[in-house]
Formats: C-alpha cells, sequence, structure tokens
C-alpha cells in the first residue's frame, strides 16, 4: 500500500467538510464549460475555493421546492457520497440569473409532471396500466400496488410513483375532471 | 439485461454513415429526455466514440478516449449520464424512468473499462429483466412471467403432464358432476309423464298405482343423484388434496435444492406465498372449479338442445332478456368490486394504523400523544365503517333484483305457454318440463362473470409455480462428484468473483492455507470478507481461477460431502423450534448424549445448559424459550462442531455480544479450532489475536497477508485499522 493511499484512507475515516450558509456575497455560481454549474467560494477566512461542478439538492422537494437547497459535490465512484458545500436559504435571496442557473440544473434533477387528465386506468394481472395527459405529454405508465404508490401529501396534492420510480403529480385532486377523479378516487 | 439495443432507421442510416468500418458496436441504450422534452434518442458507444442519435441527427460524436469518469446520477424521476471530457464535468443524456437506470450503470463501468484498460469485450448483465422484451410490461413480481405474452397452450400441457397418476382420480369429479346434471334433467321429464297422464288426465284415478310408481321415480332420481353429489364431493376433495399434498411437496423439495443465489433473489414471503396461495390457487381450479365450469357448460348446450326441441318459437323468450340480464349483472359485480376493494383498502388502512400506532405505543405514551392517537382512529375507523355500511346496503337493496332480471324470461314464458295452453296448442307437462329447463339455463349465468378472473388467477399462480420447478440450479455438482474425507488443505488461486459479471466483489485472490491453521479475515465492511467464506463453501461458484482443497477443486466435490465436513457459525444464529440436545446435534442426528455434551463443553454451553430447569432438554427458537444473544451464540458453535468438522468457518461470529460473553466463545472458539483449519471473519481485531495469519481484505483485493505481529511491525493498513479501532474504543470509554 502506498503512501498516498493510506492518506487517502485518513481522510476518509477522518475528515468530514464543514457546511456554510451560501449567500450572494460569499457564493458566485456560473454556467461552467461542460454547460453545467461551477461554484467560486470566498471561506470565511477570505480563501477562494472553486468547483468545477456542484450539483443542487432540495431538502423539502415537495412541499418547499424553492427553499433549504444544499449545494454538494457530484457523487463519483472514488469518493462515493458528495459532500455538501453549503447551504441555501432560499432561492429568491440570489439574483435572477443565478435563480435561472440553478432551476435549469434543478429541473434536470426533478421531474414530475402534472397529470391533467386519466385517460384510462386498467388493473390486470396485479399491475394498474395508467394513461394519462400530463403538463410533459401524453404518458402511459404502469404502477404496482397503488395503495402505496398513490399517496395524499401535507398540503392534499397527489403523488404517483409508477414501477420504474418516475413521479406524477396532481396539484388539487378535487379540481381534476370527474372521470378521472373517480378512477383514483379509491386510492385517496 | 439488454444492452445493445436496435437503433430505429434512420438513426442506423446517420450511424452508418459516420462509423468508421473497424468499429466495434459495444452498447447501445435509449435516452428520452432532451431540452424540457420528451424524445426517442440513442447512445450508442464502440470501442473508439460515443454517438449521441436524435431523429436521425447525429447530435455529438466523441473521442471515448477524450472522456473519463463516466457516471450516473438520479435524484427525483429523472436520471443522467454524466463524463468528465478533457476534465470538465459533461452531461451525456438524460433519461427519464429508473428502468433504464441499471444499463447505464453497467454501460458507464463498461466506458470505463474501456478507457482505462482498452477492454474490447462487452460487458454482460446477469441482472433479470423485470420486463417482458416482447411488450414492454413488467413481469409478475419476483417472476420472468409475462401474462399477455405466455404460451397458454404450453402451460395446460404441463399442467397435463403434472396430473400423471392423479388423473383416473380427478377425471371422476367431472364424470359424476355430468350424471348429476342428467338426473336433474330427466326429473322434469318423467314430471310432465306424471302430469300429462296422471294428475290431470281424467280418468287418472283408474292408473293410481302407476301414478305411485312415477313419484317413487322421481323420489328416486332425485336421492340418486344426491348420493352422486356425495360421491363427487368426496372424490374431489381426496383428489384435490393429493394433488395439492404432491406439488407442495415437489415445490418444497424443489426450493430446498435451489442453489443459494437463486434463494437470495427470492423473498421468503413470496416463496411461502408460492407454496401456500398459489398451490391452492391452482387446485381450487382443478378439482372444484374447472369441473363445475364443464358441466355447467354441458348443461347449458344440453338444456338448450331440449328447448329448441320441445318449442324453437318458445325458446326464444328464453334468450330476449338475455343480453340485458348480461349487461346488468356484469355492471351489478363489477361496481360491487371496485367498492368492495375500496372498503378492503380503507379496512386495510385501519390495520396499518392499529400495527403502526400499537408498535409504537411507547412512543405514543411517552410524548403524551394519546388523544391524538386516539381521534386518528376514529377517523380510520369512521371511514371504513361508512363504506362498509354504504357497500352492504346497496348490496342488499340490488342483489334480490339481479335474479328476478335473470328470470324475466321465465315470465315472458309464463305468459306466452298461459296463451298457449288456452289454445290448447299445447299442455300443463309440456310447458312445466319447458320452465324447468330454461331455470337449468339461467344458473350459470349468476357466475358467468367471475370466469375470465378465475382463469386469470390459475394461469398466474400456476405459471409461478412452474418458474420454480423448471429453474436450472446454478451450482450443480458435476457428472460423478467426489466423496472425499477433507484433511483441510486450501488453496485459493486467482480467484475473481463477481455477484453482477460487471462488479467483481473479489478480485485475483491467492491464498494458501495449511491444515489446521486459523486464518482471521479482516477488512472494511463491503471489502468481499463474506463473499470469500461463500465461495470457500460454495455458496456461489467463483468466475475465475478455482478453490482447491486437499488438491481436490471443490467444483469436483459433491456439494453434501463437502458442506457434511464444514462447520459454520454465522453472525445471525438462528436456532430451529425444538429442544437444545436437537439443535446441537442437527448436523448429525444420530449423535449421543456424551456427544452432545462434548461439544456443548467444547463451546463453553455446558454451564448455563445446565442451570436451565429443563436441561438439554429445554425447547428453544420461535415457541420455546428466548436465549440471551451469547446463549444461542455458543449452542451455534456446538451444532458447528458436533460432526467434528475439518474446515470451521466463523462469519463475525462473535460481533454481537458485550466483552464478557465474547471472552467466553473465544475461548470456546480457540477450543475448538485446534486441528481444524479456521477462518474467521471479525469486526473487532481483537478477537483474532491467537490467529496464526490474518487476511487483509481492501476492495476485493488482499492488501496483507502475515501474522499479527509482522503485520503491526510494517504499519500499514492493518496497523491503521487497529490504531483507528483502539482510538474509538478510547473515546467510548471517555
Amino acid at each position: 500500500m502506498t503512501d498516498q493511499e493510506l492518506n487517502e484512507l485518513d481522510e476518509n475515516l477522518f475528515s468530514v467538510r464543514k457546511s456554510i450558509d451560501l449567500t450572494m456575497e460569499n457564493s458566485r455560481f456560473f454556467r461552467s464549460e461542460g454547460n453545467l454549474i461551477s461554484l467560486e467560494l470566498t471561506k470565511e477566512d477570505g480563501e477562494i475555493e472553486t468547483f468545477e461542478r456542484i450539483v443542487p439538492v432540495r431538502a423539502f422537494p415537495l412541499s418547499d421546492p424553492d427553499e433549504f437547497i444544499s449545494i454538494r459535490e457530484p457523487e463519483s465512484k472514488e469518493k462515493g457520497k458528495g459532500a455538501e458545500i453549503g447551504f441555501i436559504r432560499r432561492l429568491s435571496d440570489f439574483d435572477a440569473d443565478t435563480v435561472a442557473l440553478l432551476n435549469e440544473e434543478l429541473d434536470r434533477r426533478y421531474f414530475i409532471p402534472e397529470i391533467k387528465k386519466i385517460n384510462s386506468l386498467k388493473e390486470k394481472f396485479g399491475y394498474c396500466y395508467f394513461e394519462a395527459e400530463t403538463s410533459a405529454g401524453k404518458v402511459s405508465f404502469v404502477m404496482s400496488n397503488p395503495m402505496s404508490n398513490i399517496r395524499i401529501l401535507e398540503d392534499d396534492s397527489v403523488l404517483m410513483t409508477d414501477i420504474d420510480g418516475n413521479c406524477f403529480s396532481i396539484h388539487d385532486p378535487l379540481k381534476i375532471d370527474k372521470a378521472s377523479y373517480k378512477k383514483i378516487e379509491i386510492y385517496l | 439485461m439488454k444492452l445493445l439495443f436496435d437503433l430505429p432507421e434512420k438513426d442506423q442510416a446517420t450511424f452508418d454513415a459516420s462509423v468508421a468500418e473497424d468499429e466495434k458496436v459495444m452498447y447501445c441504450l435509449p435516452y428520452n429526455f432532451e431540452g424540457e422534452k420528451r424524445v426517442n434518442g440513442f447512445v450508442v458507444v464502440t470501442d473508439k466514440f460515443i454517438y449521441k442519435l436524435l431523429d436521425g441527427e447525429l447530435l455529438f460524436k466523441y473521442d471515448i478516449y477524450s472522456l473519463s469518469e463516466f457516471s450516473t446520477e438520479v435524484q427525483y424521476g429523472i436520471c443522467g449520464f454524466y463524463a468528465k471530457k478533457d476534465g470538465i464535468s459533461t452531461l451525456l443524456c438524460l433519461f427519464i424512468s429508473g428502468r433504464n437506470l441499471p444499463r447505464y450503470a453497467v454501460v458507464a463501468t463498461g466506458c470505463d473499462l474501456i478507457v482505462k484498460h482498452g477492454k474490447k469485450e462487452p460487458l454482460t448483465s446477469n441482472e433479470p429483466e423485470r420486463f417482458c422484451p416482447k411488450c414492454n410490461r413488467p413481469f409478475v413480481a419476483h417472476t420472468k412471467i409475462c401474462p399477455f405474452c405466455q404460451d397458454k397452450k404450453e402451460i395446460y400441457k404441463k399442467l397435463w403432464g403434472m396430473t400423471k397418476g392423479l388423473r383416473l382420480m380427478m377425471l371422476f369429479p367431472l364424470l359424476t358432476a355430468i350424471i348429476a346434471m342428467i338426473f336433474r334433467f330427466v326429473v322434469p321429464a318423467v314430471q310432465r309423464i306424471a302430469i300429462d297422464k296422471y294428475i290431470l288426465a281424467e280418468n287418472g284415478k283408474d292408473h293410481i298405482t302407476e301414478f305411485f310408481v312415477i313419484v317413487a321415480a322421481i323420489i328416486t332420481f332425485d336421492l340418486i343423484s344426491r348420493a352422486i353429489n356425495v360421491i363427487q364431493g368426496r372424490l374431489a376433495a381426496i383428489s384435490g388434496n393429493r394433488f395439492m399434498r404432491m406439488l407442495r411437496a415437489l415445490l418444497f423439495e424443489k426450493i430446498e435444492n435451489l442453489s443459494m443465489s437463486s434463494i437470495q433473489k427470492k423473498s421468503t414471503g413470496d416463496l411461502m406465498g408460492r407454496i401456500n396461495n398459489d398451490v391452492s390457487v391452482v387446485q381450487n381450479f382443478i378439482t372444484n372449479l374447472l369441473p363445475t365450469y364443464v358441466a355447467q357448460a354441458f348443461s347449458f348446450i344440453l338444456a338448450l338442445i331440449l328447448l329448441l326441441w320441445l318449442n324453437p318459437f318458445m325458446c326464444l323468450f328464453v334468450f330476449i332478456p338475455l343480453p340485458f340480464a348480461i349487461f346488468f349483472i356484469t355492471k351489478f359485480w363489477s361496481m360491487m368490486n371496485k367498492r368492495n376493494v375500496h372498503g378492503w383498502i380503507l379496512a386495510h388502512r385501519t390495520n396499518i394504523y392499529l400495527q403502526d400506532n400499537l408498535n409504537g405505543i411507547r412512543v405514543v405514551k411517552a410524548f403524551g400523544k394519546e388523544e391524538q392517537a386516539i381521534d386518528d382512529f376514529e377517523k380510520y375507523a369512521e371511514a371504513q365503517a361508512q363504506k362498509e355500511e354504504s357497500n352492504a346496503k346497496l348490496f342488499d337493496t340490488v342483489f334480490p333484483f339481479v335474479g328476478f332480471t335473470i328470470r324475466l324470461g321465465s315470465y315472458f314464458i309464463l305468459l306466452y305457454g298461459n296463451l298457449m295452453l288456452f289454445g290448447g296448442h299445447m299442455n300443463v307437462g309440456e310447458l312445466s318440463q319447458f320452465t324447468s329447463y330454461s331455470g337449468i339455463i339461467y344458473e350459470p349465468l349468476m357466475q358467468i362473470t367471475a370466469i375470465p378472473r378465475n382463469i386469470s388467477a390459475f394461469i398466474t399462480s400456476f405459471s409461478k409455480i412452474l418458474e420454480i420447478l423448471e429453474e436450472e440450479p446454478d451450482v450443480a455438482d458435476i457428472e460423478m462428484p467426489i466423496d472425499i474425507r477433507i484433511e483441510g488443505d486450501i488453496n485459493i488461486k486467482n480467484v475473481t468473483f463477481g455477484y453482477d459479471s460487471y462488479n467483481p466483489v473479489l478480485e485475483n485472490i491467492n491464498l494458501e492455507v495449511k491444515k489446521g491453521e486459523f486464518v482471521g479475515i479482516v477488512g472494511h465492511s463491503g471489502c468481499g470478507k463474506t463473499t470469500l467464506i461463500n465461495l470457500i463453501m460454495r455458496l456461489y461458484d467463483v468466475t475465475e481461477g478455482a478453490i482447491e482443497i486437499d488438491d481436490v477443486n471443490i467444483k469436483d466435490i459433491s456439494q453434501n460431502a463437502l458442506r457434511s465436513q464444514i462447520g459454520v457459525v454465522l453472525q445471525e444464529t438462528h436456532l430451529f423450534s425444538g429442544s437444545i440436545r436437537d439443535n446441537i446435534r442437527y448436523s448429525k442426528p444420530l449423535a449421543s448424549n456424551e456427544e452432545v455434551i462434548e461439544a456443548a463443553r467444547t463451546a463453553n454451553a455446558h454451564d448455563f445448559i445446565m442451570k436451565l430447569p429443563q436441561g438439554y432438554n429445554t425447547i428453544v427458537g420461535e415457541k420455546g424459550l428466548s436465549l440471551s444473544g451469547g446463549e444461542r451464540q455458543r449452542i451455534a458453535i456446538a451444532r458447528a462442531v458436533i460432526h467434528n468438522p475439518k474446515i470451521l468457518i466463523l462469519d463475525e461470529a462473535t460481533a454481537a455480544l458485550d466483552t464478557e460473553t465474547e471472552k467466553l466463545i473465544q475461548d470456546a472458539l480457540n477450543n475448538l479450532s485446534v486441528g481444524r483449519t479456521t477462518f474467521a471473519i471479525a469486526h473487532r481485531l481483537s478477537t483474532l489475536r491467537n490467529a496464526d495469519k490474518l487476511l487483509v481484505l481492501n476492495r476485493g483485493k488482499v492488501v496483507e497477508y502475515g501474522t499479527h505481529a509482522e503485520l503491526l511491525d510494517k504499519k500499514g493498513f492493518y496497523y491503521k485499522l487497529v490504531m483507528a479501532q483502539r482510538m474509538a474504543e478510547l473515546a467510548k470509554q471517555d
């Protein structure tokens, strides 16, 4: 075993990065050369650290998507789960350009189309086959065990998860048309 | 798992135009998200380039050697395939649907191998497909059965083959059902004679004796038909239960003989479900439903023929209300079904709440949340009660009328028949016979809607059973396996192994262990320790290389001989329901009491067993006395040594114990490793002080091998591990 490997082991065992509150003052997000996001972070001691790529992660993706966003290093096979660099309290604390940049990346990571209409729901051989119109176009998907995969969230919206882990939401189930509502009513 | 998809024509043309002749296509995967829209594109990896194609357009063509650190990322509802291009992070493609995530994970590894090691052979993945390749619909959970595409004829053929020896017995219920049916047709015919010839005939009184004969005949027919029913029921019970027992035994035998790797892919609950529920479903279908359906179809056709023969015109009246009645019944049952499912869901929710709450009742009380819990429960119970009440009301209101609609035809018949009667075109006996037969025709209709559901339930259950019965074991004995008496020399040569071929857990392991040596295996969790001993036990076959015991490849030794000479103590000790004595002599059922006590002494278990009022006869396991972890562990050790194995395997045998118990067990282990080749995995390194050799693994590779003292002197990986653990222990003491 080389010294370098041993040092790496030390780092993995004992070092933890300290998370910082990110604000307009100490952090500058900009588009990276690879069309992703880079971050230039000014630490408390004035030292500047640059991250070639950062990844935004929502703490409350369903209830408060625009608050408490963790900015992390990307995961990699070598280092495992990316560590947290810092936290954004509210997206709106940042200027419009930054918000747009971060939202663009968030949209690449969170995809929950809104269901507008359920055209058909058939149960066959233990799976539910849906055909629906969503904000992302017509979709057909398969769900196993609708009892646990259709759930009502705290704000009364409905979240549906299909067999592949894709998510669909119905913002206000009472406002959706009656025929669609009747199809999923028994699971609510 | 499929890693090479076919390109659609347009994309294929574009790809052909830009690919060089000597390029080898390695992988081709679909992606379906681009610029906030769903699309149908493909990513193609060759040994030189990566292409991204969309609707016949080439979006990029990157030199694969300019890329590195391929990775997949998933957050929520959407996944990405990333890499570094000339050191800069780049997004290669996005795909919705976790369905393709495992494929991209394999391809990411594959791309890394091309770039780093120039590996030109495409990786394959053993991971089972979860979706039907033909129709893309999911397989039945935990199986490879597509209920839409499977060949139903094939299934019936296999079922036929399986009923060998029971066929005659299974034919009986069918025959008797038909005979009983025929009697039901005879009785109205006789009744007709009785009515026409005697009851209504002018000189009926003169034939009083014949009349009594007829009545007696009717009674006899009825009695015979009931007797046949009794026989049918009894035969069905016999053949049904025999068939079920045979199928269960067959299944259990097969499951017990499956290799560990295929058993681990299935859950205990799923296997139990197949042995219990699925077998019952199949049995019920074959012995109860099928004969009923056949007999009913038979009686329907027979009744129809008779009705046509009696009076073709009046027969029309039977069928006029039929479409309406069938429509009504179908609607009614589908509505009731939906409502019942809803009621069931609500009941299930109440149950879940109860279970959740009662399991956590200490927390509820500790936080003083009883009031809220009561309110919550009220809500669930209320919703359930309301639904069930409304279901019952609806059922009791509508159901009586369901019968009415079906019989609507008989009212027409009665009306028309009476008109005919008055006109003198028909006599009373004929009318009575006609009405009786029309009643027979209506009978099967009540159940008609359940037939497709029952058939599909049967097919699903039966294919699940077949799937297990037809599974090929992946760790199998060779044709003429050797039964050797193991001495205990173990030689591991260049062993590489991975549960999936693209992800080796152990790489190039070489190890020579002399008989009687005690080898400790250490390393971080996930470094392959348990995998290594699983290979020595041959729960899995090595991917490359060989493991030899006394210079014989373990693949050539019969699995029975091999395992009966290996003793195993695992971290999770499972004691079977039964006495301590039975548990200790599990691997040697004929062991004498002396041997049992001897083994218990070696395992330091004798003393605590003697303190139990019932001694070695104490019942343990699910229904018995609950022993402490240390006590169970010592019984497990006694069980592992009673048959005097030459190889002993201890997998974290002392991890869950406190230090004092560990000391006892430690002594026990030292006793019994004498003269046996022993492999011990231990998290607490102090446990392995007495090991002859220590094998240090990291990420599936051997990093160090030597005695405790040698490795400490070396100040390498092992030294670091020991130091880290000592620091942690010191911190704990503070």
